[in-house]
Order: C-alpha cells, then sequence, then structure tokens
C-alpha cells in the first residue's frame, strides 16, 4: 500500500493527538473525513457508483451477465470482484505494482459480500442449475488516501443499491429446451434488496488507541489494525486483522465494539443518502469526475 | 446536446448485453417547407401551397402517415396524386424494421421529386425527441414521438405563416393514437376517412387496404394448423431421433394423405403415411419436411377403418365430411402391415412452384395450398393411321448430339384425346420415321428366319432401307385377311403373318402370358367444338393382336441381343410378380386359386359364367389392379429381369422409338452391338443409365396419371351434355359404406354412397371376408348387377363429379325413383 514518510516526531506528534482523541485534521478517534458519494456514473454499467472519502477516490461498477451458478450451491448466483489498482491512484502502481494489493483486496471483498447473508443471493438465480446471474464488481482505485477498505465497500454498497438487473423469464418448449427471454422494456428491471450488505469498518491502533478512517500519516504509524464488516443492525460477519504488529485480547474487543457503534452510524445515513439521490432521479444534475 | 440511450441486448451466445449509445440532438434540423425561411441548405420539398380537394381538409395541408400507415396502404401513398408528405423518422425505422418491401417503396416514394415527400429526422431534433417512459412500451413510444412530432410541426407552420392555414394532418388507424392525439390538439384522420373525403379521386379508395377492426383481429384468428417448428428445434429433433426428415409425397387421388419417404440411411421406417390435413399441415408435393412420428397404437390397421376408396371418387367425401371424419378417411391397402404414420412438424425446404387456381366465393373455407401434383407429361397412344405390315423394325435411329441430346432425357410425347404433342418434330414422326406406301424410307430392322411352327431359326439385326408396299390401317389389314376373294401378295403375306402370329400367341399363353382386361374407352369428338359426343369402348381385331406378337418378339429378341452384348447397361423393361397378397380381392372374388402367371391365365380363361359374358372381363380387370407396375431397369443394377406379364424372361422396349425415349436408348445399344454406330460415355454408365431409367419410369407414371385425368374430364364433358343417364354397372368392389360401380358401357367407374349427410344412414352391415355390404334388407356382392343413374353434379364448380345413385335394387331410403331418361339415352346395352 502506498506509504508515506513520517518522521518519529510527527509520529509521536500523531500518537499523542489521538490519546487526546484530537487527530491532525481535528477529527475525533471515531470519526470518519468528508465523504461524497454519486450512483448511475458510467452509463454502461448496471450500476456503479463513485466515493471520495477525503482524498481518497474509488469508482464501482456492477455488471450482471449470465453464467452458470457453482455446483455447491445450484439456486444461487454469485459475485465476482476485481480490484484495479490505476497507476493514477499512486505511481507505486504503475506496471504491475498494484496487482498484489488488487488481489489481496478483491480476496477480503468476496469473503465479506459473496455470500448469502450479505445479498440475497438467490435472487440471483434465474433457472436452478443451469443460469445465475454473476455480479462483476469492478473496483477502480483512482486515488488512494488511506482507508481504502472501508472506502470500497461503501462504494459497493452505493453501487449494488444502484444495479438494474433486466428482468428475464425462462421459456420451455415441449422438448425442454430453455430459452432466456428478455423483457423489451428498459424500465423493466430487478433490483437488489442491500438492506444487508455490511460496510467495512477498518480501525488502527496508534498507541493504545484506535481511530477509524486512518490517513496515511496516521496509518504509518500504526502497527496493527483490525477490518471489521458491519451490517446495519450490527451484527459483525467478518473480521480481520492486519499489519504486522499484535494486538492484545482486550484491546480487539473493544475495537470490535467501537467497529460495531460506528458501522451502526454509518449506514443509516448512507441510506438515507441513496434513497434521496434516487428520489431526484432525471432531474439529478450528474456530477462526474469532473465536478 | 448530448443524450444516450440506453438497451439490453441478447447476445447469440446467450449471454445479455446492455448497450449504451450516444445519441445527439440538434437544433439546426430543417422542416423541409417552402414557408419556413430559416436556413437553406438545400431546396424545400415540401410545397408551400399543399392542396389537394378535400371534404375533411379545405385548407392546404401536410400529411403526416404513422407507422401503420405506411405499412398497410402504401398503395395510396404511392399514387402520385398524394403529395406532401412528411415521413418521420420513427416512422421510416419502424417500417425498416417490419417490411423491407415497404421500406424499399417508402423509400422510393421519398426519392421521387415530384411526390414532395419529405423525411424528418425527429429523432434527432431537439424539440421531438423523446425519451421513452417507465411502464412505456416501445410502440406506445413510438407513437407518442409522432404525436409530439405532429405536434411540433402544427406549432412550428403556424409560427412560421403567422397563423396562417397550412396545416399538418396526421394519418392513424390506430384508435387510442387517435384519440391522443385529438386530446393533444391534433388534425387527426383515419386514413380511410381521409382518403373517402378526397373529391374527385374515387380511384383511391379502391386502393385502399382493407382494414380489419384492430379488435377483431386477434378473435377472429383461428388457428387452423398446428404451427410448424422453428429450424432449429426441427434440426434439434432430427439430430436426436425425434423427428424424421423426408421427402413428402402428395397421395394424387386422395388429398387427405401423402407419404413422406425417408431418406436416411440406416432408418428401420422409410415411408410415413400422414393422414389428415391436420397432420398434412400444409406440406405440399415434394417438399422436405420434418416428420414426427405416431406411436404406434395409431399406426394404420386398414381393417378397422372407414375406406374410402382411392379412386377419383372419394373428391366425394371431400366437403361433404366433416373435418373430423376427414382425418379418419383411410386409402384402401391391401394387406394388413401396419404403416407408420405421423404428423409433419416442420418444412425444411419447400418445393416453390407456380400454381394454377381459381377463387370461388367461400365455397371453401380455407384454402392452404394444393396438394394435387399437377402433371402435365403425357405418354401416348398409338394412333390409328399407320401400321406397319412387315415384321421388320423399322426405323432410321434418331440420333442427337449436343445440346439437342440433353433436351431429350425425358418423355414429352404429350397426348390429350385426340390432341397429341410429338416427342420428335412433325416431320420425323409423321413423315421420315414413317413407313409409307411406296416410299423408301431409312429402317432399323429385326429380320427373323422362321419355320412354320414359328420356330426362330436365326434373327438378324441391321439397318436397312424400306420400300413399303401398302400402308394399311388396322380395319383395311383385317378387312383383306378376312376376305376371301382377294389374293394378291399383300393379302397372302398378311395372312401368313397372322397364321405365325397366332402360333406365337399361343405359345405365350401356354408359357403364361397374360391377357389382362381394362376398360379403354375412346370417345368421339366433334370436330368443331372437341366436345366429347359419344364413347365407346376400344374393340381389338385380330390384326391388333397379330402386329403386337410381332412387336413383342421384337422387343424380346432386341432385349437378348443387348443384353448379350451389354451386360451391364443394357436398359431393360421388366414387370416383377406381384406379392401373393395383392391376389386376395380376387380370390375372394372368384375364389380362383393362383400360384404362377400361368395358373392366373388359365383360370381366367376357365372362368366364365353362363348368361353373364361380361363376368370375365370383370375377373380380368380386378387381376389387372393386382399387378405390379412394369418398369425400365438398367441391367447392370438388377438381377430379377422377369416380365411376369408377357411371360418372357427378358424384355425391353425397341419398337416405338419416335413416342418413347427408351426405345432410342435400345436402337442406340443395338446400334453399336452391330457394329453400325460407335458408342458414347453416358450409354456405358450404367449408373447414369439407372437414373435415366428412374426417370422414365416417373414420367411414364405421371403420364397415365395425366391420361387417366383427361379421361376423368372428357367423361365428365360427355356426361354434361348427356344429362341424366340410367345405366346398367356391376359392382366391382365392396367397400364399408359404398359399392364401387363398373358401368361397362363408358368403361368408367364410380361409387354409390350409403352414407349421406343429410339423411340418417341406413343399416349398414360390411363382412370384410366377402366382402359383402347389407344395406337394410339387401346384400350386396362383387359383380352384382345394379342399375343406376348418373348425372354430372356441377354444384360446386371447382369440384364438378360424375354422382351415381342407385336404381336397382330398389332399397327404400337409399335408391333413388327413375328419372325421366332423356329421349337420346340408349338403353343399357352391353356388349362383352
Amino acid at each position: 500500500m502506498a506509504a508515506v514518510q513520517v518522521s518519529e516526531a510527527e509520529k509521536v506528534y500523531i500518537i499523542h493527538g489521538v490519546r487526546d482523541d484530537l487527530r491532525l485534521d481535528g477529527r475525533g478517534c471515531e470519526d470518519y473525513r468528508h465523504m461524497e458519494i454519486e450512483t448511475d456514473v458510467v452509463s454502461n454499467t448496471d450500476g456503479s457508483a463513485k466515493i471520495s472519502l477525503g482524498h481518497t477516490d474509488v469508482l464501482v461498477g456492477v455488471k450482471a451477465e449470465i453464467g452458470k451458478p457453482k455446483a455447491m450451491v445450484p439456486d444461487e448466483g454469485y459475485l465476482e470482484f476485481f480490484v484495479d489498482c490505476s497507476a493514477n491512484a499512486t505511481p507505486e502502481f504503475e506496471g504491475r505494482g498494484g496487482e498484489e494489493l488488487g488481489v489481496e483486496l478483491s480476496n477480503t471483498l468476496c469473503k465479506v459480500f459473496n455470500n448469502r447473508h450479505s445479498v440475497d443471493l438467490r435472487s440471483l438465480c434465474i433457472c436452478p442449475g443451469e443460469n445465475c446471474w454473476v455480479l462483476y464488481v469492478d473496483v477502480l482505485l483512482l486515488q488512494c488516501d488511506g482507508n481504502l477498505f472501508d472506502a470500497i465497500s461503501i462504494a459497493i454498497k452505493a453501487a449494488l443499491f444502484n444495479t438494474r438487473i433486466p428482468k428475464v423469464h425462462i421459456s420451455e418448449d415441449e422438448e425442454g429446451v430453455k430459452e432466456i427471454e428478455l423483457s423489451d422494456d428498459p424500465y423493466d428491471c430487478m433490483r437488489l434488496n442491500v438492506e444487508n450488505v455490511p460496510c467495512i469498518v477498518t480501525l488502527c491502533k496508534i498507541g493504545h488507541r484506535h481511530v477509524v478512517d486512518a490517513t496515511l500519516q496516521e496509518k504509518a504509524c500504526s502497527v496493527a489494525s483490525l477490518l471489521i464488516s458491519v451490517t446495519h443492525r450490527g451484527t459483525v460477519t467478518c473480521v480481520r486483522k492486519m499489519g504486522g504488529g499484535s494486538l492484545d485480547p482486550e484491546s480487539i474487543f473493544e475495537m470490535t465494539e467501537a467497529g460495531k457503534r460506528v458501522g451502526k452510524a454509518l449506514h443509516v445515513p448512507l441510506m438515507e443518502l441513496l434513497q434521496k439521490e434516487e428520489s431526484l432521479g432525471k432531474k439529478r444534475q450528474k456530477v462526474g469526475f469532473l465536478g | 446536446m448530448l443524450k444516450s440511450k440506453t438497451f439490453v441486448k441478447k447476445t447469440r451466445a446467450g449471454g445479455v448485453l446492455k448497450i449504451v449509445r450516444e445519441h445527439y440532438l440538434r437544433d439546426d434540423i430543417c422542416c423541409g417547407s417552402e414557408v419556413c425561411k430559416e436556413r437553406k441548405d438545400e431546396a424545400p420539398v415540401l410545397q408551400e401551397d399543399a392542396c389537394i380537394e378535400s371534404n375533411l381538409c379545405s385548407y392546404p395541408h401536410y400529411l403526416i402517415p404513422d407507422t401503420n400507415v405506411v405499412l398497410h396502404q402504401i398503395d395510396i401513398l404511392e399514387d402520385p396524386l398524394i403529395r406532401n408528405v412528411i415521413i418521420l423518422q420513427t416512422v421510416l425505422q419502424e417500417v425498416r424494421h417490419r417490411s423491407a418491401p415497404a421500406y424499399k417503396r417508402i423509400k422510393d416514394a421519398i426519392h421521387e421529386k415530384e411526390k414532395h415527400f419529405y423525411t424528418f429526422t425527429n429523432e434527432h431534433h431537439r424539440e421531438t425527441f423523446i425519451e421513452r417512459e417507465p411502464g412505456e412500451s416501445a410502440n406506445d413510444r413510438n407513437d407518442r414521438a409522432i404525436r409530439v412530432a405532429a405536434k411540433w410541426y402544427a406549432d412550428h407552420l403556424a409560427k412560421k405563416t403567422n397563423g396562417g392555414s397550412l396545416k399538418v394532418v396526421l394519418l392513424t388507424d390506430d384508435r387510442a393514437n387517435k384519440e391522443k392525439a385529438e386530446q393533444y390538439g391534433l388534425i387527426v384522420y383515419r386514413c380511410e376517412e381521409y382518403i373517402k373525403s378526397l373529391i374527385g379521386n374515387p380511384e383511391l379508395v379502391d386502393r385502399l387496404a382493407l382494414q380489419p377492426d384492430d379488435q377483431n383481429e386477434i378473435t377472429d384468428s383461428k388457428l387452423l394448423f398446428p404451427e410448424h417448428l422453428p429450424l432449429s428445434r426441427i434440426q434439434s429433433g432430427i439430430k436426436n431421433g425425434v423427428l424424421l426428415q423426408g421427402t413428402f409425397h402428395a397421395n394424387r387421388d386422395n388429398y387427405l394423405e401423402g407419404t413422406v419417404f425417408i431418406n436416411r440411411e440406416g432408418e428401420d421406417i422409410n415411408e410415413v403415411l400422414l393422414q389428415g390435413l391436420q397432420n398434412l399441415n400444409r406440406a405440399v408435393h415434394q417438399d422436405v419436411v420434418a416428420v414426427e412420428l405416431f406411436p404406434k397404437e395409431r399406426w394404420v390397421a386398414p381393417s378397422s377403418v372407414v375406406l374410402q376408396d382411392d379412386s377419383p371418387n372419394d373428391e366425394d367425401a371431400e366437403e361433404d365430411e366433416t373435418e373430423n371424419k376427414l382425418c379418419s378417411c383411410r386409402t384402401h391397402y391391401s394387406n394388413n402391415v401396419l404403416y407408420p404414420t405421423g404428423r409433419v412438424v416442420g418444412i425444411i425446404k419447400r418445393n416453390w412452384r407456380p400454381y394454377c387456381g381459381m377463387l370461388s366465393q367461400s365455397m371453401i373455407k380455407e384454402v392452404t395450398g394444393f396438394n394435387y401434383k399437377v402433371n402435365k407429361v403425357f405418354f401416348l397412344h398409338k394412333k390409328q393411321t399407320n401400321i406397319y405390315i412387315h415384321v421388320k423394325k423399322l426405323r432410321h435411329p434418331i440420333k442427337f448430339h449436343g445440346v439437342l441430346y440433353q433436351d431429350f432425357n425425358a418423355y414429352n410425347l404429350l397426348l390429350i384425346f385426340s390432341q397429341r404433342i410429338d416427342m420428335v418434330p412433325e416431320l420425323l414422326s409423321s413423315n421420315l420415321c414413317s413407313l409409307r406406301s411406296n416410299v423408301e424410307r431409312l429402317a432399323f430392322s429385326c429380320i427373323w428366319e422362321m419355320n412354320h411352327n414359328a420356330e426362330i431359326i436365326k434373327t438378324h439385326f441391321t439397318k436397312s432401307v424400306i420400300n413399303s408396299k401398302a400402308s394399311l390401317t388396322y380395319a383395311e389389314a383385317q378387312m383383306r385377311i378376312d376376305d376371301t376373294t382377294m389374293n394378291d401378295d399383300i393379302t397372302k403375306s398378311l395372312r401368313g403373318l397372322n397364321r405365325l402370329a397366332k402360333i406365337l400367341k399361343g405359345r405365350r399363353t401356354e408359357k403364361g402370358a397374360l391377357t389382362l382386361s381394362s376398360p379403354e374407352v375412346r370417345f368421339h369428338m366433334d370436330s368443331e367444338t372437341h366436345d366429347p359426343i359419344d364413347l365407346q369402348t376400344k374393340e381389338l381385331k385380330e390384326t391388333n393382336s397379330m402386329v403386337e406378337e410381332f412387336m413383342l418378339l421384337a422387343n424380346i429378341s432386341v432385349a437378348q441381343k443387348i443384353y448379350d452384348e451389354f451386360s451391364e447397361c443394357a436398359l431393360l423393361r421388366k414387370h416383377p410378380s406381384p406379392p401373393p397378397s395383392n391376389y386376395d380381392i380376387l380370390i375372394k372374388a372368384a375364389k380362383s386359386r393362383l400360384d404362377s402367371a400361368k395358373a392366373l391365365a388359365d383360370s381366367l380363361n376357365n372362368a366364365t359364367v353362363e348368361n353373364f359374358p361380361y363376368f370375365n372381363t370383370l375377373l380380368r380387370i380386378l387381376a389387372t389392379r393386382c399387378m405390379m407396375q412394369a418398369v425400365y431397369f438398367c441391367s447392370g443394377m438388377d438381377s430379377d429381369f422377369h416380365h411376369y406379364g408377357l411371360a418372357s424372361p427378358i424384355y425391353t422396349h425397341f419398337t416405338s422409338p419416335i413416342r418413347r425415349y427408351a426405345d432410342i436408348i435400345v436402337h442406340r445399344l443395338l446400334a453399336v452391338a452391330i457394329n453400325a454406330d460407335s458408342t458414347y460415355p453416358e450409354l456405358m454408365d450404367k449408373h447414369k443409365q439407372s437414373s435415366l431409367c428412374n426417370n422414365l419410369n416417373y414420367r411414364h407414371k405421371m403420364a397415365q396419371y395425366a391420361q387417366r385425368a383427361s379421361v376423368a374430364f372428357h367423361t365428365q364433358l360427355f356426361f354434361k351434355n348427356k344429362g341424366i343417364i340410367n345405366e346398367e354397372g356391376f359392382i366391382l368392389f365392396v367397400r364399408k359404406n359404398a359399392i364401387i360401380i363398373l358401368i361397362p358401357k363408358f368403361g368408367m367407374e364410380g361409387a354409390v354412397f350409403f352414407d349421406n349427410k343429410d339423411k340418417p344412414s341406413p343399416r349398414l352391415i360390411f363382412d370384410s371376408e366377402g366382402p359383402t355390404l347389407k344395406v337394410e334388407q339387401h346384400t350386396f356382392r362383387m359383380f352384382d348387377k345394379v342399375k343406376v343413374t348418373i348425372s354430372l353434379d356441377a354444384s360446386n364448380i371447382q369440384h364438378q363429379r360424375i354422382r351415381m345413385a342407385l336404381i336397382e335394387p330398389v332399397i327404400p331410403g337409399v335408391s333413388v325413383p327413375v328419372p325421366e331418361s332423356e329421349p337420346e339415352a340408349k338403353k343399357p346395352k352391353l356388349d362383352c
């Protein structure tokens, strides 16, 4: 991951700040930076969202394609993730530099989102054992300024909310040859239920405390961080420890509790925002990438 | 301004693709009218003074037709009278999508300068472009686009002419669209309404396409036939063996029936019988179709079904029967083998061909295509004028090379009654190739040296020049033989030949040659009108038999010769022995025992009944029906050469090269055999020879059909003139619901049906063993003598037919009273 050089003095300054619940940019330990979300930004996807969190910019597109369900779960569709670390985000990603990070991110995202508790995978089934919808979730990192997981997860939730899958119905002739027929009306489409889609909250252990939404500098001061995915009800669906340092059980407990609290609080304004944007319909002035 | 158009599409691989197109809107699109002075890059198309006299629109106006009007009333739009029409891009695109011919026609109209048709690209005009709304179908969206564009035009023109009189008129036949347009404040008419309002141009109304009321449209259409399957389904069906592919052959006697010949290797079933219009499912003769087999239970067991005779009278049943009953009609099969049945599920390749027909008003409810084959090629019976007193047979071989030769690869001798169409040019056929008295002619001769017992000592074939001493008709020759006073050379040689012929015939009969009978009928034609005046059965004289005998001998000799010379590629003719089951009906009729042709011939000769001279003829007619068809074949492709009817081990056709193509081939072979000519590759290729034989057999069969049809036609003409005739006849066959009656005098057959649709059917008891049919109290047996009345039923102009009704025996409720016979109708007289 992109790293910044932080001097010892700076580190001490940051750690001391965090201890007093005051961070470099004036936030408290459990505060997020300013966040902007826009959905339906890429017209040739089935659902898309762009998020900027501080200086972190992430674009997520969802494409629905018809595929074959996995043999273990014939009546479910599935999601596939691909994270593209653009060299725009940081020069380190140039060439194959971002590949490792991309794979790591997409594996984590797959664990968090591709299960029936997060997304109603059954609604993606077209014909059990034969056809299902496969949602290809493409994540494009436009700019990295820390806390990628949180930004990506929020963008994915927004993009899934925005996703419209064309309605199909299966017609079967006497011989049992099934044919997929598309609805002729472009407005006739299926929406996903994103109620249970979790958001990831990453908590960084700095000194004896932990912060959410760490910037790159703060990150440099942290030895270990905990990634917690939380649903709107506060249910933790996934926890993952990252970084080289160690965490004592007590602080893990504390961090989980904080993560739940922050995550729960994050869902409410996000959904409100998405609903509001949706209600604007076509009148909404699109911002896009130049805004 | 940029908009994007989004739609989802299914890809060929089965995926779903979302396609997004950029769509640019402009504000500089010209309205195309002369009144609009803005921007004149191109000359305006629409005239300022767009006047057409109309009751509805007295003001100058432009027309805007909607898609359906363009599609259905293109005839109107093409009329030079209709000018100043705005074709919207929406309309044009829809037309293009739905009908390529209509699109081409409207495009042509647009290009025509005098028509003043203007294409307005409303989809790219900033003010007329609309986006599809949620819940709106594509059609509704297009209709709305048309209304919006029309409205824009109306406003635009009003503005440009400062509220002047120039208007736009929207034409639509869609009721909902019309209502919405009216609410929207547009001038809108139905196409019909508008056209009818045009003063002084009533002819335009004739060009209006009939518009079905859009609400009745769906309810009215009943599914007449099961839908054909899509090609992909057919292909997969054939692949996995559910369906069979084959060539459909309509049964030419029964339009409700056909056969599909499965032309696939290793298939147990090679023939599928189709019965009933539903199962034929619009297949036309020679189409390549896909058929689905019925389960074995539905395969036809002929004994259990209504037998519909396979002679032309089953047309009788055509309209009389209800649809359901039609499906159960079966042709008579003489053995008890179950035939696989099935139904046509799709047509793989249509056999497109021109049809001719006539339309009569609602006589036939649904015209679906003609199942009958149209047979045109015919095969001639010899004209009686030339006979050959020379036994030697004859003719300079006709030889064609190059292109001309190709054309002759089929029969084309056509004769329908007194008219004939020759296979070879007339100069050849009736002059150069005919032996005339005292004229030298080139010939191909077969010369036998015989002793007095007509045993052949030596046979010799040669090309020759013949100077015939006399040219006689059969009758003249017969007279000379019979007239004891004549003792000139010709008569003497005739008598000599006749004696030899009798010996030959005796010997042939000894071997088991059959003399079969068919009621041959000849019409006397009115020379002016070509209407048949009278008909008579053909009479055979001794001289006929004499000439026939020597011809047979020539054919046999030649057959032997060419086979000896070319064992692989000789063109021969065979007549297979009929399978014993074919005789069932005859045995039942005569209880005669038959195992060989000889036995058959003998028993036929012996089968006479006191006081019933016609009995023997009847038996022979029946026997003929049992026979197989004689066919040409190539000696290299077959092993059985036997000619059953003539009881000859080998046979060919040699004697009539001017009217049979087979004879020409045989001539060529013989010429090569005697070193009189050189050969050519096709002649020696047994596969080509074999396919030629197949073609000959096919043509021959078609010719026979045509001949029968011609006889039937002239029989009808004859009875048309005669009115109602009472005649005696014999029962030829007994069927479940009818008896087939042969009228010896006219040589015709007809059926008397006992089940009638308007009357309750009489009690019918059918015994297939007899076979007998008991109608009320009377039992009909085969060969019973009955009296019938014959008339022409012209109630249906398309299916005129001879109708027979029973007079005697009198069965109450079945037979008809003796009608007033017309004076000229002679009393039945049987000459057997």
